[in-house]
């Protein structure tokens, strides 16, 4: 025995900013490069499906929210939703991509927005992935009894980051005034919003809760170089010592080193890396795709292409699709908020039943990470 | 489960290794983050060259060790073997297309991942009913279907070399769409058997990274 006990989410919450955008007017919010119409927008959105998003943006790019205010509206709709007060919360585990500031921790401002009294925070910084592994250190603190309340948040606003001025006289817009496919793809891919969990070490009086069964999180990253980053040019990215503060912020800028970049072609290699950890796990029996009831994947399946889903099919590993809940079409991609909004979507959906599992997955591009986390539905 | 989605499963898991560890190999490093140059390719075409050149001679073998009671299974490998057993040319035309000498590649001495890829491919070739070449064959065929176009192109654009230069690798990835069908029907003529999947898996890692080594140890 390993003399932990288990933990459940009793709550969940999400903070969308604004009303929901429709792709029509995504450059207004975005801004024009250089003054330019995208030229890979299009393509982007046929291809991640999304068909409105939130930006909290004014639609002449004025701000309305911060990253940390967004988590902090999350996890207060999370505590709610458990029925709990702040005062219950007692370990706040944070994740985003990139925080309002470089420094100190997001967990630190997250908990600055809350106001609330002293508890212990830690932070996460990674890509999408990063909430699974805030949702770890809570799930771990809650199961070892350090913790009865532990909130995991994750909030993005990306496209603060993709306003015209990460890229305007940068190297990553060329002599014609067209701004690199590795940067205009993603202006078009993620949005902005955050999402939070409570865990307890007993489920709630009444409705559901969700028992989490294994939280496994899978880097690659020995292997794979990033895929998805900012901080560095397109070239030299992997090389640690190349990174954006040796040449200094106004360099690094016209180096096209700090806006975020992706790498398509190395993503398609990732995808199979995933794909190859996923069924890893299938085969050591850790996920029997049979007895999953509902899957919450941060990846469209109509975004997998036709080969991977014929691969999983003849490797019995798909989940049929009609199994799998998503709202990303409604509610944008949110990189780390995103598997929380879908799963606070889902529990109000009323679909789940007692009973069930539930299987969510966050592939990262970051730099080759995948997380898995199997949740049981009790109560 | 069934017996052939079960190892198929497993040799997905076995490729997705491999293509990690690919990705580890200096030689794909400067492929991936835009160092490699001609010398590169043409070394990495001198070695493609002893692996594709023993490729048909192996699954003959391989296809003569095969008893009459997978006569269907013998003869797959015979046409396979037909149909790839003169592809070596058309490596050497690349090489020479980049502006490298015939004699360099024909005369170029295997390195030590290719000797061990090699000696192991003969020798379980030489068994009787090697059915685990199936494994090996699912690895080799996984790098023309999915990797070779990939790196067809990458060496292209990193290069700027004529088609006629890596009609090699972009060839390849031509024949991808039927590549996990007919696969599967091999696999159905010899399982279910539990030893014969196991052997199967086992074959296809060991093939892996013997590969992954040949790839290693090329050096421009």
């Amino acid at each position: 025995m390993s003399g932990l006990s288990e933990a459940y989410i009793t709550g969940a919450g999400s903070f969308l900013p604004g009303p929901p955008v429709p792709s029509a007017e995504m450059e207004a919010y975005l801004g024009l490069v250089g003054g330019r119409a995208s030229l890979f927008g299009r393509k982007a959105l046929r291809w991640n499906g999304v068909e409105t998003r939130h930006y909290a943006l004014t639609p002449d790019g004025t701000p309305t929210h911060s990253n940390a205010g967004m988590c902090a509206g999350a996890v207060r709709a999370a505590v709610e939703d458990a029925g709990l007060g702040l005062e219950a919360l007692s370990f706040l585990a944070a994740a985003t991509t990139q925080g309002d500031w470089l420094v100190p921790g997001h967990a630190a401002a997250v908990h600055g927005e809350l106001g609330c009294g002293p508890i212990e925070i830690a932070s996460f910084q990674s890509v999408c992935g990063s909430s699974l592994m805030a949702a770890k250190a809570a799930w771990l603190s809650v199961r070892a009894g350090e913790h009865r309340a532990a909130a995991a948040c994750a909030g993005e606003f990306s496209s603060r980051w993709f306003r015209p001025a990460f890229y305007e006289g940068t190297a990553l817009v060329d002599a014609k005034g067209r701004l690199r496919s590795e940067a205009d793809f993603l202006r078009f891919t993620l949005s902005d919003g955050a999402g939070a969990v409570v865990m307890e070490p007993a489920p709630r009086p009444d409705g559901l809760s969700l028992r989490v069964e294994f939280i496994d999180l899978v880097s690659l990253a020995g292997r794979f170089d990033p895929c998805m980053w900012a901080g560095a040019p397109t070239e030299g990215r992997a090389d640690p010592m190349a990174t954006w503060s040796h040449a200094g912020p106004v360099a690094a800028h016209a180096a096209g080193a700090v806006a975020l970049l992706q790498d398509f072609e190395l993503l398609k290699r990732v995808i199979r890396a995933w794909v190859g950890v996923y069924l890893q796990k299938v085969d050591e029996g850790r996920i029997d795709p049979a007895r999953i009831d509902h899957l919450l994947c941060h990846y469209s399946a109509r975004s997998l292409r036709e080969e991977i889903v014929a691969l999983l099919e003849k490797t019995a590993g798909m989940i049929p699709e009609e199994k799998w809940f998503s709202n990303l079409a409604s509610v944008g991609n949110i990189g780390s908020a995103s598997i929380w909004v879908m799963l606070d979507g889902f529990l109000k959906s009323g679909r789940l039943k007692a009973g069930e599992k539930i299987l969510c997955v966050v592939p990262e591009s970051g730099r080759a990470f995948v997380g898995f986390m199997l949740l049981e539905a009790v109560g | 489960m069934s017996a052939v989605a079960d190892v198929l499963r497993r040799l997905t898991v076995a490729f997705t290794e491999f293509e990690g560890r690919l990705e580890q190999t200096p030689l794909i490093r400067k492929l991936t983050r835009g160092r490699f140059e001609v010398a590169d390719y043409r070394a990495f075409l001198v070695a493609l060259r002893q692996q594709v050149k023993d490729g048909a001679l192996w699954m003959s073998r391989a296809a003569s060790n095969i008893d009459e009671e997978h006569l269907e299974l013998r003869s797959l490998l015979m046409r396979h073997a037909v149909t790839e057993h003169r592809d070596f040319r058309l490596l050497e035309a690349d090489y020479v297309a980049t502006g490298g000498a015939l004699a360099e590649i024909r005369q170029a001495e295997k390195n030590i991942g290719s000797e061990a890829l090699s000696a192991w491919m003969f020798h379980e070739a030489s068994r009787p009913n090697p059915f685990g070449l199936l494994g090996a064959m699912w690895i080799i065929e996984g790098l023309g279907s999915i990797k070779a176009a990939e790196w067809g192109r990458l060496v292209q654009q990193r290069l700027s070399l004529p088609d006629e230069a890596v009609r090699f690798l972009l060839y390849h990835g031509e024949n991808d769409a039927e590549h996990i069908g007919e696969f599967e029907k091999m696999l159905d003529l010899v399982l279910p058997d539990a030893a014969v999947a196991e052997r199967i898996v086992k074959t296809a890692r060991v093939t892996g990274r013997l590969y992954a080594l040949q790839i290693e140890e090329i050096a421009a």
